[in-house]
């Protein structure tokens, strides 16, 4: 009997406000899937709705506070201004009738008073809903409304809410506004809270705007079981914002096509392509944007032919974290990169480096070839450190050495005279190539700049070794030209 | 032509099917990276990102297997040797290194002109072939956080919080990328202009080539190998 006279209620007060019971179990059906409570049903939500509406209405149960810091008020109008009355936009309406500035008939006095005594009598039951960024510029002076400073009716009516629901991304951080470029010190709910000690509860909800739908969630959640909703790291709810836009994206199939805008206006764009190449962040952007979709899950924007911005993005506690400044420019693959006033995409200072490495290695190429190292090279007799500390020495360098020759017998030479022998074939090589370039390097002066002039002449000098390729060639090269000079002196 | 010579006890075989599969997985990984920044080239996106995570997956199983190997398998540490360690005394710094990061670092810049005498690896090869793994992690962690399906393992999601956002994992991922990249092009120059086509052929078909001999008791060169070997697999 009850329950009846409660829907008839509540049907009369939708009625009187336009809407039909038909969009009014829409709404709870879209509700129910975004909680993601598994066990709540849509009657449960029309339930928990009609009691709270009604509740509110008579003055109790969970009343619920809206105030508006530094906004556009986007988040109010993503809801109020459509062509019909909305179904969400009337609960939220009934439920938050104690204080709201952009949607109560009253003004002035009596809403400062409302709200006042809001805070003083439901003090631990009321939800605070705040929308826009809290601005700590010009000391707080902003967003004075009945001699308060936005900040102080902020952290007043935090304080003794039981949460606080940031609304959109400029309360979730201050959105565009915590943009390092301006000077009003915008800052985030959470993170004002944390820097006054106030611990209630913050649900970040970002977005620019908010879908509406999401605070609808978040609110039956509250009203429904008394608690907030189940937040992830980012005190976000969990659900809403935990898988990429990209992963439940219409055109996703186009992404794996490889099929792309390249260009507005296009015949690509036309056909629906993905917007990937476009800047789209889907790919990097948590939020369920297509599934939830906006005024009246008619369309949102990727669907609407806009790449995603990322207008979810929201660090809490950090205002230099805003979407903005992430995401900027929208249509580059990455945000620009700022070197003092070098405004440079990541890309540039990638390939610059990889080109930088590369025009190295080619003058230390040619370097390699001015000193001959290319043709062969010398090993020190003993390491330089040893060499001046003859008793912490490493090596031992004076024991016999081993010859292996071709036929696999063995020849032990002592180490002076193996030492010889090395040099010798080293002055062999060298002679080859010229002593010039070899001579340059030898005495150690060689800078870059004599390394590239000499590299030149050696190389116009090798061209005539040009077919001495593999070092097997060149070894047999040398081992011609021993014999040679032998034979020469013979 | 004076070098070490190179002996297969370097680089055993497992150290090579290692290399072959290193090598195959990080060419996928940066040609398809490539084709995922710049999808110009039509219809491989979805194959481009299966290849990339796929031989990403490839990449830190047969890195944790190196690791593994590198505990148990015995290689020569030092070059031009048969004497055999095990191979994780080559990625940590060895006697043979100790005192020779300047000399090598002036024989680069060609103010030294002898070549000094080394581990298998030297100082500067070391840092490199350190970093590596490391790099390789690293890469995983930013890749795994950018994909859907990993994205909100906890390892990915503190990360991605740590750093600001997915904005900067993908493009601390695409500078990664870079480093790699120069990684890879001074590696190549380095085994070009320093081991030549004798190591060449030693790592990829096992050929055995000689030179100089070294003996790791007395940290010298002890000899010399002029043996020819065969040219099986040349
Ligand atoms: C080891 C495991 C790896 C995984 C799981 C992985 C995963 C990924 C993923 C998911 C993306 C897409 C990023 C996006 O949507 O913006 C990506 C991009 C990319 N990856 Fe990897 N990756 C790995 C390693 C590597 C390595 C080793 C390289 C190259 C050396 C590389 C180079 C690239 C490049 C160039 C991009 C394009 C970046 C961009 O456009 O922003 N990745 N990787
Ligand atoms: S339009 Fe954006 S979100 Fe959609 S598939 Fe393409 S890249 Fe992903
Ligand atoms: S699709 Fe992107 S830009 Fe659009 S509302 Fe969602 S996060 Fe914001």
């Amino acid at each position: 009997m009850d329950e009846k006279v409660l829907t008839s209620q509540f049907e009369d007060l939708l009625a009187s406000r336009g809407v039909t019971r038909r969009g009014f179990l829409q709404l709870c059906g879209t509700i129910a899937a975004a909680t993601g409570l598994a066990h709540v049903t849509v009657p449960d939500v029309a339930h928990a709705l009609e009691e709270s509406v009604i509740g509110a209405a008579e003055g109790n149960l969970f009343p619920v506070i809206w105030i508006e810091g530094a906004s556009c008020t986007g988040c109010t109008e993503a809801f109020a201004q459509i062509d019909q009355p909305d179904p969400a936009t009337v609960v939220l309406e009934m439920i938050s009738c104690n204080y709201n500035e952009t949607l109560s008939f009253a003004a002035g006095h009596s809403m400062e008073e409302a709200k006042a005594q809001t805070i003083k009598q439901c003090a631990g039951k009321y939800v605070l809903v705040y929308e826009g960024a809290l601005l700590e510029g010009w000391d707080g002076w902003a967003l004075r409304v009945a001699e308060e400073t936005g900040v102080n009716a902020f952290l007043e009516a935090a304080e003794s809410a039981f949460g606080v629901v940031a609304l959109g991304s400029c309360a979730v951080n201050g959105g565009w506004m915590g943009s390092k470029k301006t000077p009003a010190g915008a800052i985030g709910c959470q993170a004002l809270m944390a820097k006054h000690g106030i611990e209630t509860p913050v649900t970040n909800i970002p977005g620019c705007p908010a879908n509406p739908e999401w605070l609808v969630a978040v609110l039956v959640d509250v009203v429904m079981m008394g608690i907030l909703p189940e937040l992830n790291i980012d005190n976000k709810p969990s659900l809403i914002f935990e898988q990429a836009v990209h992963e439940n994206c219409q055109r996703r199939g186009h992404f794996e096509n490889g099929e792309f805008v390249y260009k507005f206006g296009s015949e690509e764009e036309k056909k629906g392509f993905c917007l990937y190449a476009m800047g789209c962040r889907g790919p990097q952007t948590k939020a369920n944007c297509g599934i939830v979709r906006y005024n009246h899950r008619r369309s949102w924007c990727i669907e609407a032919g806009s790449p995603c911005i990322g207008c979810c993005e929201a660090n809490p506690l950090d205002a230099s974290h805003n979407w903005v400044d992430v995401n900027a420019p929208f249509h580059e693959r990455h945000r620009d990169l700022r070197i003092g006033n070098w405004v440079v995409q990541p890309r540039t200072i990638g390939l610059a480096a990889v080109a930088l490495t590369a025009i190295g290695v080619i003058i230390h190429g040619f370097g390699m070839k001015a000193s001959g190292r290319l043709e062969d090279i010398r090993f020190e007799k003993q390491r330089e450190w040893d060499a001046k500390h003859p008793d912490s020495a490493i090596g031992d360098y004076t024991a016999d050495r081993i010859i292996i020759h071709a036929d696999g017998t063995e020849e032990v030479v002592p180490a002076d005279v193996f030492e010889k022998m090395q040099d010798a074939e080293y002055e062999q090589s060298m002679k080859k190539i010229g002593a010039a370039a070899a001579s340059a390097v030898a005495t150690g002066s060689a800078t870059a700049q004599d390394a590239v002039e000499t590299a030149e002449e050696t190389a116009r000098t090798s061209i005539d070794d040009a077919e001495a390729k593999t070092a097997e060639d060149v070894e047999n090269a040398i081992e011609e030209e021993i014999d040679e000079t032998k034979g020469g002196q013979e | 032509m004076a070098h070490f010579a190179h002996y297969r006890e370097a680089h055993p075989l497992p150290f090579i099917i290692f290399h072959y599969i290193n090598l195959g997985a990080f060419l996928t990984l940066v040609i398809s990276g490539i084709f995922i920044h710049f999808p110009y080239l039509p219809n491989v996106m979805g194959m481009a990102r299966g290849a990339h995570i796929t031989a990403g997956i490839v990449l830190i199983i047969n890195l944790i297997i190196r690791i593994f190997l590198a505990l148990f398998v015995d290689t020569a540490t030092s070059p031009g040797t048969r004497q055999k360690e095990k191979e994780i005394k080559a990625w940590l710094p060895q006697l043979e290194n100790r005192h020779q990061f300047i000399p090598w670092i002036k024989y680069y810049l060609f103010i030294k002109k002898d070549h000094p005498l080394t581990a298998k690896f030297n100082p500067l090869q070391k840092f490199a072939y350190m970093f590596l793994p490391f790099s390789f992690i690293f890469m995983a962690i930013t890749g795994f956080a950018m994909w859907g399906p990993t994205m909100n393992w906890i390892v990915c999601e503190t990360f991605t919080n740590l750093v600001g956002g997915l904005m900067n994992v993908r493009i601390i991922h695409y500078f990664m990328m870079f480093v790699n990249v120069i990684f890879l092009i001074i590696h190549l120059y380095m085994v070009i202009t320093e081991g030549g086509i004798p190591l060449i052929k030693l790592m990829f078909l096992q050929r055995e080539h000689g030179g100089y001999t070294y003996d790791t008791t007395t940290h010298s060169i002890s000899g010399k190998d002029e043996k020819e070997y065969p040219k099986l697999l040349s």
